[in-house]
């Protein structure tokens, strides 16, 4: 699995306060632990998310970027909902890393600033966000739809399919109608047509407003692993989430003789702390 | 670290896609075939065994452990006298008529063959004929090793034993037993020679039925 590593973003209220103050040691400490916890997994990106006013997002994002890159060696999702933000801030990275998103809002917009830095810069990887000026899509056809108008422009950059991380947007369970069966559907036909593209998911969007949000997220990490995700947003240093995430990869024969399981294990990674 | 200490450490962590350049490594700098099979190789498993039979590591670890082996052996084959990987004797190994369990059984063999052994491994569901037929075919077997994995089969491996026990040639063999309901007071019972509880012990035991 590739991890999306979600401990670094200003939405976080500990996070915004160390963002005000200046405070590096939180941000420094949040980089440390995630990077500690990447062993086990294919990849992971820390994700960089300012959370502030847009006038004041490149700046913090140096900030924040520069104190990551002090004691981190992992590439860095750079995360803003603006795409003029994120084609200055990706500048500040001393090594590719993930621009956190696109998607076909703005009549296409972000993606006409942001794929032609992706196509130049050949070692970086796109998000992108199955939703558009309607929205976020109501049914399946619809993101598919969404998706295959992102794909299409990505095709006119250039951009292969395995730097694209796709996001089909996970919305809370409790109140849909038919479980995740959206969600399966959009994953399932992506991986069809796609079998080398990221696919992605925000797993805690699921549980929003129900009791015991881990178990709800860890069930529906490995559901979704089952139909074709292979990169999750979610915190590396979740002990049960990667308990989870490593068993449902050995038992989708994705980890040869238990050995990434049992590594991580030995690490103590997760299971009873000790 | 020495070469050989090298290869044994790969050995033990089961890094089968490093093992076979460390080999060579031992071998470029004129470390002896025999000592690298049998401290590299050999020596390395008897410690993996030793952690598996004290809970220490899992199936899988001893598993992977048991497959860099067979890569570096790979490497260092044509280094050795003939029949020296297998100096220790030969070892026919069955799971009993009627029982197809074959992981453990496999385990064992795996385990006997690291050990220093060589094994002809008859699979499962084995009819008594074919075991005995198998020690005739091979003359120079030195141990016949029996597994049975169910209690409604131990019957069956309390006849297995038995039809080697009423050959001519009994004494030239050692009979080993195991199986998760087999114990050592009904390998008593059924005249085997032994009985070990788990893969690692059952390595130990061939090495000391033959000592």
């Amino acid at each position: 699995m590739i991890i999306i590593g979600e401990k670094i973003n200003g939405s976080i209220p500990s996070i915004a306060k160390a963002i005000a103050e200046r405070d590096a040691d939180l941000i420094k400490a949040r980089a440390e632990a995630q990077e500690a916890a990447s062993e086990p997994f294919e990849k992971v990106f820390l994700d960089c998310c300012a959370s502030v006013p847009e006038e004041e997002e490149v700046e913090t994002l140096k900030w924040m970027i520069d104190c990551i890159q002090e004691v981190s060696d992992l590439p860095i999702a750079v995360d803003s909902p603006s795409a003029r933000v994120l084609a200055e801030a990706y500048k500040f990275c001393n090594k590719p890393g993930l621009i956190n998103s696109v998607s076909m809002e703005g009549a296409g917009e972000k993606i006409d600033i942001l794929f032609p830095i992706i196509a130049a810069n050949p070692g970086w990887d796109v998000a992108a966000l199955c939703c558009d000026d309607t929205g976020i899509p109501k049914t399946a056809a619809d993101r598919l739809r969404v998706f295959h108008d992102i794909m299409e422009r990505a095709k006119e950059y250039g951009i292969a399919p395995n730097r694209m991380h796709i996001d089909p947007l996970i919305e809370m369970l409790c109140t849909s109608e038919d479980g995740i069966a959206m969600n399966k559907e959009v994953i399932t036909t992506i991986r069809e047509e796609y079998p080398d593209i990221h696919i992605t998911a925000a797993i805690s969007n699921i549980s929003f407003n129900l009791p015991v949000r881990k178990i709800l997220n860890q069930t529906f990490t490995v559901l979704c692993m089952e139909y074709g995700l292979d990169s999750a947003i979610v915190d590396p240093c979740n002990r049960d989430m990667v308990g989870t995430i490593l068993a449902a990869e050995a038992m989708l024969g994705l980890d040869e003789y238990c050995m990434e399981y049992i590594g991580a294990y030995r690490e103590g990674l997760f299971g009873p702390v000790k | 670290m020495s070469k050989i200490d090298e290869v044994a450490a790969l050995v033990e962590k089961g890094k089968a896609k490093k093992v076979g350049a460390a080999v060579q490594a031992a071998l470029d700098e004129g470390c002896d075939p025999q000592e690298i099979l049998n401290v590299g190789m050999i020596g390395a498993m008897g410690v993996v065994g030793e952690k598996f039979k004290n809970n220490e590591i899992f199936v899988p670890e001893m598993l992977v452990a048991a497959k860099a082996m067979k890569m570096g052996v790979e490497v260092l084959k044509p280094h050795l006298a003939s029949g020296a990987t297998g100096a220790l004797g030969k070892v026919i190994i069955a799971t009993v008529a009627g029982d197809l369990h074959d992981i453990g059984k496999n385990l064992v063999a795996m385990m006997i063959e690291s050990a220093g052994f060589e094994v002809v491994d008859l699979g499962v569901d084995v009819p008594n004929e074919k075991i005995v037929a198998a020690v005739e075919e091979n003359p120079d077997t030195k141990i016949v090793a029996l597994s049975a994995l169910l209690t409604t089969t131990m019957p069956s491996l309390r006849d297995a034993v038995a039809a080697v026990n009423a050959q001519p040639w009994r004494s030239n063999v050692k009979v080993m037993v195991g199986g998760a309901p087999i114990t050592q007071a009904f390998a008593d019972e059924i005249g085997a020679d032994g009985y070990s509880e788990d893969a690692a012990s059952a390595a130990e035991l061939a090495k000391s039925l033959v000592g």
